[in-house]
């Protein structure tokens, strides 16, 4: 794979804010510079466990939990059952509000193959039918708990309470970043606000705080601190930087390690303030590009800018980026209790197409070999009725799909129940798909592991088992 | 069909554990005499300090302390580093003590004091301060995972959490014995007489120690059940990480892996708080109670009416509804000043079962009461789970002088903050997988002398503080056989610097801008903070920023620690994100850190005040510079240093833009960030 090289513009760049240095000093600063900051980064690449398949990976958070059952999981006994008690056979299971007395809904949307792969697509998602040849959707997903809190915990960080690091963190730990600009683990929120496990679904838990998530923020100020302070312009800040350096080599002896890494912290503070505000200037993006990904069209530009941003972060050598649609309440998430038709158009019209276009953008520029592409939902939507057009939580079986990295595009994994009640065929749980994901990334589960409090703490907590039949 | 199937696994289980098992009782467990052996479990070894005819030895040994360590460094052909200057050690004690910096005069007095005594009374001025409790609760707070909310979707906020931390502190202010505490905080509300006694309340408040971990509420449905397991899973594991060093929290779902814990000992454990219930005590004045009812009664009211509506609406209108009674439920005032306790409930009481995988579904067979098996004669038996005050039993248990583990355990935390490594490095973990410990000695002399002084906190501090090991200098002049033989310093042939926690750092930046509120005590303070951040809160009416701006200057301690909001610069600088007991704080280093220093909006505000002190303190660049070295590391700058801060404000004396960034820089310096 090729990453875009990007030192190129970012000498540029400085050379342009800091006209009045000597070029000759500035690069020998440079070089300097890159050499403490090679030791002493504490995310600098490791190599994987083994080869791996994948070298990055976007996590399309689709909070709140989208139903499988108007997405990609056609089930049509529901519209058979629509208004009848659910029968027998297909037993039980626990909901968070709906009770037994509740009626089966059949769904409005409608189901039919797409591409040459034939797998079947709901009319919801046409753009995401267009690239389904890429996809390798799981039908046969469940995880433990079917409250958001918790199911997201499950979903993020392998447990289902909170405390335990976020695969972000866990892969960061792992492979460290590529980039020695920008952070190694990026969450991209939702402007609506966060889903409801809040901020400690992306953290670092117990690992160090160097694997926390940079979170880039809606508004002004995407990234907390990178931006200057009220009258300081880079020049100054530069000047003052090199007060604290010289400052604190005048007393430096050499066993003084963490020191020296201090001072390597600085050098790529200063690189993130002069590089980071670029990766956001989407201005240097072809008219193509940004129509896409439905930049500037009032619906998709939010969520659009975001997917861009991931695919520009990914080329740039950051490891896990984590895209959240949907946050802030039932209504502004995938959380479709009282009207699955209303929510779900809405959802999909703020996120299919840019969905799709990150993953073409992926694929034309050769990327989406070595990046996975993570689509889903703690949890899906139940068969039976909430509040009559609703559908509530549903943790035994539901749907995901996973692109790229040597994921088996184009192919189907899995089944639920005629009603999509349970996976019946090849379930995967949370723990097999994480176990997968880290086998894609070369990342051996059990060696990826911490030791906190007398436990070799690892993301798939009891071992997961990697689901050969979804990968090549 | 695929046995990995959720349904298939469940009827797996329940095939394997049987419904009939429902009914029996638990084996007690055997322990091999292998098992009974490892050190943890031993009873504590009586070893008296080696003595040292050398007159080197004789010179450096001061407290019992150094002559165990000595003894051991001079084993590996080491020896300890030599004492540190003046300078250093106040600033080391009063960070150690009170995590804020000396003042130039208490540098200038201590420095200037002939007195023998000069050290051990700063040693005991520190210790008389209420700023040791500050510091000291800090680190009792990170074990216990201290938060005021619940974590979780809604973070609800606890009645007055602050109550607990304030009972902390004051404990340790008081020189509380630690078994008192531990009991107080276990058993209170057991222990509590009339109900009119002032020290009831006390017990009240620390009976809240039980309710300190996450809660998980949500809406819909209730899993009553599950629920009660995760509140008996919180209380039972936090009693083996923080009072008796095992991870008791392995053996939740099977035999623990590598430590003589069975499941069947764990859920025994966990009996002891089968008749635990929630106790909130309102404590709001009569006024307050009515001025409360007066908010919440009308929206009570209206979300009666339409919980009632909602059981009558058609299947389409409920949506609405439940919007409707979400909203109000967040318009709810903050909860009423109480104390948060518990209380026995014994006609509520829980029956207790194994429960395979810790799934509160697959019950196994019953157990009642009983303390973990290793730590008992083989066959002893159990208590049944209706036994009157329980945790009082297990409270008793617990600080029983023969009690191998609870008193190691601590003196060894003490240890740890002292030092910034424990005689055993792994502080939560005294089981196979933690380390075993670098001066075993030490460790059991430390454990019987602080039993032996009444569980008292101070001399052990004492004992510690006074000794050469702790007064060596961070440097040793024979660091590079050192580092070959022992590069952990384990053995402590230097002292270990160490970078400022994040509440240490924002104190001190506070205390030198001049800012620094110090009242004590009282309900915690919210800082104003981005909206975005707040936004992000499900409820973000919970964040209401103190109205009154003196309040925000406070100590770091007396701010609030909300679980689904650690602030950005405590996140950076590695403070606890209160979920599990945190034994140990990282120290790690990082870009993100030197952004939160330049950028951030504290650091740069602050420098300013920082800034403006300094110039009106003093009339010229030099005397100003100096003053900031002094305020900042606790001494002048050396004349290289004077001369790049001189040669940085190029003689703009007047820039206040020039002065704020070298205010700035000092925030950044080595020798303010790092104590050593």
């Amino acid at each position: 794979m090729e990453h875009v090289r990007y030192n190129k513009n970012r000498r540029e760049f400085l050379s342009n804010c800091f006209c009045g240095m000597g070029s000759l000093a500035f690069a020998s600063m440079m070089a300097q510079e890159q050499a403490r900051a090679a030791r002493y980064n504490p995310l600098a690449p490791k190599p994987p466990h083994f080869p791996a398949k994948a070298k990055a990976f976007i996590f399309l958070f689709q909070a709140g939990g989208p139903s499988h059952l108007e997405t990609f999981d056609p089930k049509p006994l529901l519209n058979k059952l629509d208004g009848q008690k659910r029968p027998a056979e297909f037993g039980d299971v626990k909901y968070q509000n709906v009770n037994s007395n509740s009626r089966i809904l059949g769904t409005k949307r409608t189901f039919q193959p797409y591409g040459k792969s034939g797998i079947e697509v709901s009319d919801l998602l046409p753009h995401q039918a267009g690239i389904v040849d890429d996809l390798c959707v799981i039908r046969s997903m469940h995880g433990d708990m079917v409250v958001h809190s918790a199911a997201q915990y499950q979903l993020m960080s392998g447990r289902v309470i909170p405390g335990f690091p976020a695969m972000g963190s866990w892969i960061s730990y792992g492979l460290g970043t590529e980039s020695d600009s920008l952070p190694a683990y990026v969450v991209m929120p939702d402007p609506n606000g966060t889903p409801e496990a809040g901020q400690p679904m992306y953290t670092n838990g117990f690992l160090p705080s160097v694997f926390q998530p940079a979170l880039f923020r809606p508004g002004k100020r995407p990234v907390l601190n990178l931006e200057l302070p009220n009258g300081i312009d880079l020049t100054r800040r530069k000047k003052t930087i090199d007060l604290i350096r010289q400052l604190n080599e005048a007393n430096l002896l050499d066993e003084d390690e963490e020191f020296a890494a201090r001072m390597s912290a600085y050098d790529t503070a200063f690189k993130m303030q002069t590089e980071a505000p670029e990766i956001f200037d989407l201005s240097n993006e072809p008219k193509e590009t940004l129509e896409l990904y439905g930049v500037g069209k009032p619906q998709t530009d939010d969520y659009g800018r975001r997917c861009l941003l991931a695919r520009r972060l990914v080329e740039r050598g950051v490891r896990f980026v984590c895209v959240v649609a949907g946050g802030g309440g039932a209504e502004t998430e995938w959380d479709a209790h009282s009207d699955i038709e209303r929510n779900h158009l809405r959802m999909a019209a703020l996120t299919d197409q840019p969905t799709a276009a990150l993953v073409k953008d992926l694929k034309r520029r050769a990327l989406l070999d070595s990046t996975i592409v993570l689509w889903g939902g703690e949890f899906g939507r139940s068969p039976e009725s909430e509040k009559s057009k609703g559908r509530d939580h549903h943790n035994t079986g539901f749907s995901m799909w996973a692109a790229g990295g040597g994921f088996k595009g184009g192919s189907v994994y899995g089944a639920t129940d005629d009603i999509g009640l349970k996976a019946v065929e090849k379930p995967v749980h949370f723990r097999d798909l994480h176990a997968t994901l880290l086998h894609q990334m070369g990342l051996q589960q059990d060696q990826l592991s911490y030791m906190h409090q007398g436990r070799r703490e690892r993301l798939t907590e009891v071992h997961g088992e990697i689901i050969k039949g979804i990968i090549s | 069909m695929n046995l990995r199937a959720p349904s298939a696994v469940l009827l797996a289980l329940t095939l394997l554990v049987g419904a009939e098992n429902e009914t029996t009782v638990a084996p007690l467990g055997t322990y091999k005499s292998a098992e009974r052996r490892h050190w943890a479990f031993q009873p504590r070894k009586d070893a008296a300090p080696p003595a040292f005819p050398d007159a080197e030895g004789k010179r450096w040994v001061r407290t019992p302390v150094d002559a165990f360590l000595l003894a051991r460094l001079r084993k590996d052909g080491l020896k300890p580093a030599p004492e540190a200057d003046r300078v250093t050690l106040i600033r080391r004690l009063t960070y150690d003590l009170h995590g804020l910096p000396p003042s130039i005069e208490e540098i200038n007095a201590f420095v200037n004091d002939k007195s023998a005594k000069a050290y051990e009374n700063l040693v005991d001025r520190l210790l008389a301060s209420h700023r040791y409790g500050e510091q000291w609760a800090r680190h009792w707070l990170d074990v216990v995972r201290f938060a005021e909310s619940d974590g979780y979707e809604y973070d609800t906020h606890r009645p007055d959490g602050y109550r607990y931390r304030d009972y902390v502190i004051e404990s340790f202010n008081a020189d509380k014995p630690y078994n008192t505490f531990l009991k107080e905080q276990l058993a209170g509300d057991e222990m509590v007489s009339s109900g009119k006694d002032p020290y009831d309340d006390t017990l009240l408040v620390a009976s809240g120690f039980n309710r300190l971990g996450p809660l998980r509420k949500n809406a819909g449905n209730q899993e009553v059940a599950s629920s009660r397991t995760e509140v008996l899973t919180e209380m039972t594991n936090i009693v083996g990480a923080s009072m008796l060093g095992v991870t008791l929290g392995c053996a939740r779902c099977h035999d623990h892996k590598f430590d003589p814990i069975r499941q069947s000992d764990y859920y025994r454990m966990q009996g002891y708080f089968a008749q635990t219930q929630i106790h909130d005590i309102v404590v709001a004045t009569a006024e307050e109670q009515a001025a409360w009812k007066a908010k919440a009664q009308p929206i009570e009211q209206e979300m009666r009416r339409l919980r009632f509506a909602l059981r009558r609406a058609k299947e389409e209108d409920k949506g609405q509804i439940e919007a409707d009674l979400e909203a109000l439920d967040g318009k709810m005032p903050l909860p009423m000043s109480a104390m948060c306790a518990v209380k026995d409930e014994p006609k509520q009481t829980t029956e207790i079962h194994l429960l395979t995988r810790g799934d509160y579904r697959f019950k196994g067979p019953k157990v009642g009461m009983r303390p973990l098996g290793i730590l008992l004669p083989e066959g002893t038996p159990e208590m049944p789970l209706t036994t009157e005050k329980p945790r009082v039993k297990l409270a008793e248990f617990i600080v029983e002088p023969g009690n191998p583990l609870t008193s190691r355990v601590f003196v060894n935390r003490v240890w740890q903050y002292h030092f910034g490594r424990g005689l055993v490095s792994t502080p939560n973990d005294f089981g196979r997988m933690g380390t075993a410990p670098s001066h075993p000695e030490l460790l059991d002399f430390l454990a019987n002398q602080f039993i032996a002084g009444g569980w008292k906190m101070k001399p052990l501090h004492r004992m510690i503080l006074l000794s050469s090991a702790y007064r060596q200098a961070s440097r040793s002049p024979i660091v590079k056989l050192a580092k070959e033989k022992d590069p952990q310093n384990a053995l402590l042939w230097k002292f270990n610097r160490r970078r400022l926690e994040a509440e240490e750092l924002r104190d001190s930046m506070l205390a030198i801008s001049g800012r620094l509120n110090t009242k004590t005590g009282g309900p915690s303070i919210m800082v104003p903070i981005a909206e975005d951040l707040v936004k992000d809160l499900k409820r973000p009416q919970y964040w209401q920023p103190t109205r009154d701006k003196s309040e925000h200057d406070r100590r770091t301690i007396y701010m609030i620690y909300k679980r689904n909001l650690i602030l950005p610069f405590q996140q950076v600088f590695d403070a606890p994100d209160t979920l599990l007991s945190c034994a140990r704080r990282d120290q790690s280093t990082h870009a993100p850190q030197a952004l939160e220093l330049l950028n951030g909006k504290l650091s740069n505000e602050l420098a300013e005040h920082f800034a403006k002190r300094i110039i009106e303190a003093r009339p010229t660049a030099d005397a100003r510079i100096d003053y900031a070295f002094q305020l900042a590391a606790g001494r002048a700058p050396t004349v290289r240093e004077r001369t790049l801060a001189k040669h940085y404000l190029s003689g703009s004396d007047t820039d206040a833009v020039a002065w704020k960034e070298l205010a700035l820089s000092l925030f950044n310096l080595n020798a303010f960030l790092y104590v050593n």
